[in-house]
């Protein structure tokens, strides 16, 4: 493309970009009707969770979160459907090596914490299982090519475990009679915990799965794969 | 109590989870799966049927802190488009997927897919049709891919970008809504909202941001390239369905979110570019070499005829005369969805059997395969718009409201693609009686060949002589 074309998409970007400010700031400046966040947290005490942000993810609007997962989940099957993942990168050497077998079980530990702690505080299913992929991440780096997962038969088990609890909790209020995903409320807290905890490992999985950039490679010890 | 609304979108979704889990049984669970779907996704239909329209809510906050899924008779009639559509492919996919590792991959994408679909077509909220947005591109676009040829990766590689910069725009017309009105269901948004600044610019991005999706000219260039290089079941799935999704998009929006702010001019304008596909689609679709890419082109055009729509029901008040354009583009969506669905399958089979899908060379190999051309021609029928098909009856009645609302110009540009429709419809089919007939047997290979003349079968007669279940499904008055 040559450069005054180039210039005039430039200047029609920025000046697209200042009309979407202007109207951005009509839109915040206009008188405010009733707002989510006042509804959200006056409705906390039924949710079973006391951090606003969680019961927005798997409580008001769990179904977007289920949905949201199966995203993920999508991303990974694409990335497999394009062929065997690269071989990983050389072992790592000593330094590198004795820093990852500190971090990893640093990182598994730290995921767990958040998890827990998204009932009260800042933390949940999402951040715990992106730790859970940065320990794959490091594994990975550090020279195992299947970024620290099991064989793929185990990967495929793992990264729907999560969804599949996530859409059976749905299923089972619905059996049971409150509507689907609608917890009732004894029980809210500890519904949330179980679809959490699977979520978290189905997406470090996931994560960590997507990083290694393809399917992963059969090994000799893995048995017969599926 | 069974709640068929979520239902419709978690049977698939589990499918999927199952055939991911056990990829060893992948095309027994599949077939199962498949029928499963289609049943929770047809009684949804039936109850909408028996009930008028229905809605649910998941988590049981109810709009606005939770969200809704809602189905009403547009929804309702293509979910049942999409669960027939997608069963017969899924039938074609276990003969035309037979071995190898790409089964493996097709079908957890595939039910992914379809409960994306399911999923758009009941959402009541905005962000969660962001959501299913998201998940159909994305499985849109790995299954497009599937063959891994050079030139799909490549066309779906720039799919995916054009799919990502259309969400995106379209999330940024929620943004602007929420800001403004402080709700995401649909419903009361549409109450709330305004004329103004805001207001318009979250109708231009969003419409512009499905339009991209789409395929609605001159956003269409990423169409053809992508839809003619996919396998045969995931070409059929994305000109019958995926495009018809983003389309249901932009008329959902329009109708029940924009419906006190949409001026004559925007109705005008999408009515022009819808013209201007029409044209330019069919003309293309003439010129084509290979069969998978006038089917392309074919889609193009006919998302034209339906934005033809758009200023036709801007202009007509409401009441009998607005309802029967309603249900009319809803059948002429439908009648496509099957007819290009058929089109494509058999275009597979075409290809598969002579190694090739160029128009000019097709001679021999479509005599050979006589249920196949027969589907060619059912589906040319409706394309075209002849008697009894489906889309007969929805450009009769475009054209009879082109006509009540002083706007005449449209039924030049109707006539202009039909005629070139039939130019290329023809073209084809004239390559199927060059040579001294030797058919052997009508039906080749039953599994493939079967539910693609079904589909063909349907757009071309079943809808049109049926026409008048589908204005009692939405409610409407039957059509005089």
């Amino acid at each position: 493309m040559n450069r005054p074309a180039k210039l005039m998409i430039g200047l029609l970007l920025c000046l697209f970009a200042l009309v979407l400010l202007w109207v951005f700031h009509v839109a915040l400046t206009q008188p405010p009707g009733a707002r989510l966040a006042d509804l959200a947290l006056a409705s906390l005490p039924l949710s079973g969770v006391t951090n606003p942000v969680t019961a927005v993810l798997v409580n008001y609007r769990a179904y977007d979160t289920l949905l949201e997962l199966a995203v993920l989940l999508a991303a990974l099957l694409g990335i497999w459907s394009l062929g065997a993942a690269t071989p990983g990168f050389q072992p790592a050497g000593s330094a590198l090596a004795a820093m990852v077998s500190w971090v990893v079980p640093l990182l598994i530990l730290t995921g767990g914490y958040l998890l827990w702690v998204g009932g009260y505080a800042p933390g949940g299913a999402f951040q715990a299982g992106a730790l859970l992929g940065a320990a794959g991440v490091l594994l990975r780096l550090a020279g195992d090519e299947r970024a620290g997962l099991p064989s793929e038969r185990a990967q495929r088990r793992l990264a729907v475990a999560g969804i599949a609890v996530f859409a059976l909790v749905g299923l089972g209020t619905m059996v049971a009679g409150t509507g689907f995903l609608t917890y009732p409320q004894r029980w809210s807290k500890w519904l949330i915990l179980l679809a959490e905890t699977a979520a978290t490992v189905s997406i470090g999985v996931i994560l960590a799965a997507a990083y290694a950039g393809g399917k992963p490679r059969s090994r000799a010890s893995d048995g017969a794969t599926p | 109590m069974l709640d068929s609304l979520a239902l419709a979108v978690t049977v698939p979704l589990l499918a999927a989870l199952l055939v991911t889990a056990l990829p060893g049984r992948v095309q027994t669970l599949g077939v199962i799966g498949a029928i499963a779907t289609a049943l929770v996704s047809l009684r949804v239909t039936v109850q909408v049927w028996q009930h008028g329209s229905l809605r649910s809510d998941p988590g049981g906050w109810g709009a606005p802190l939770g969200l809704a899924l809602q189905a009403d008779g547009l929804s309702a009639a293509l979910l049942a488009m999409a669960a027939l559509v997608a069963l017969a492919i899924s039938v074609y996919a276990t003969g035309y997927f037979r071995e190898g590792e790409r089964r493996l991959h097709f079908w957890p994408l595939w039910f992914l897919l379809w409960s994306a679909l399911n999923a758009l077509l009941l959402a009541a909220d905005l962000f969660n049709l962001y959501v299913t947005l998201e998940l159909l591109g994305l499985t849109a676009v790995a299954l497009g891919a599937l063959t891994g040829q050079r030139e799909a990766v490549a066309a779906n590689l720039r799919y995916l970008l054009v799919g990502l910069l259309g969400s995106m725009t379209y999330l940024l017309g929620v943004v602007l809504l929420y800001a403004a009105y402080g709700t995401l269901d649909i419903g009361l948004t549409g109450a709330a909202i305004r004329p103004g600044p805001v207001a318009s610019a979250a109708l231009v991005l969003m419409t512009g941001g499905l339009a991209l999706k789409a395929a609605i000219f001159p956003l269409h260039f990423w169409l053809p390239p992508a839809h003619a290089n996919a396998p045969a079941p995931v070409s059929a799935v994305l000109s019958a369905l995926v495009v018809k999704a983003a389309f249901y998009l932009i008329l959902r929006l329009w109708l029940d979110v924009f419906g006190a702010i949409v001026t004559p001019a925007a109705a005008g304008l999408l009515g022009l570019l819808g013209a201007a596909a029409v044209i330019w689609g069919s003309w293309r679709a003439l010129r084509a070499e290979r069969l998978k890419l006038l089917a392309a082109y074919s889609t193009l055009a006919q998302i034209g005829y339906l934005c033809l729509f758009f200023p036709l029901l801007q202009a007509t008040p409401e009441g009998p005369a607005r309802d029967d354009l309603l249900a009319a583009l809803v059948l002429m969506a439908i009648s496509h969805g099957f007819a290009k669905a058929g089109l494509f399958l058999a275009a597979g089979l075409v290809q598969h059997s002579a190694g090739h899908d160029r128009i000019d060379e097709l001679g021999g190999t479509a005599q050979h395969l006589p249920a196949t051309t027969f589907t060619i021609a059912l589906a040319g029928t409706t394309l075209i718009g002849l008697p009894p098909s489906g889309s007969f009856i929805g450009k009769w009645i475009l054209m009879t409201g082109a006509i009540a609302t002083g706007q005449w110009w449209w039924i030049l540009v109707i006539l202009i693609g039909t005629l070139l429709a039939a130019a290329y419809v023809f073209r084809v089919l004239s390559r199927a009686f060059n040579e001294a007939p030797t058919p052997r047997r009508f039906v080749t290979q039953a599994s493939t060949e079967v539910p693609a003349l079904l589909l063909a079968l349907t757009s071309a007669v079943v809808l049109g002589l049926g026409a008048q279940l589908l204005w009692r499904l939405m409610g409407f008055g039957v059509v005089a």
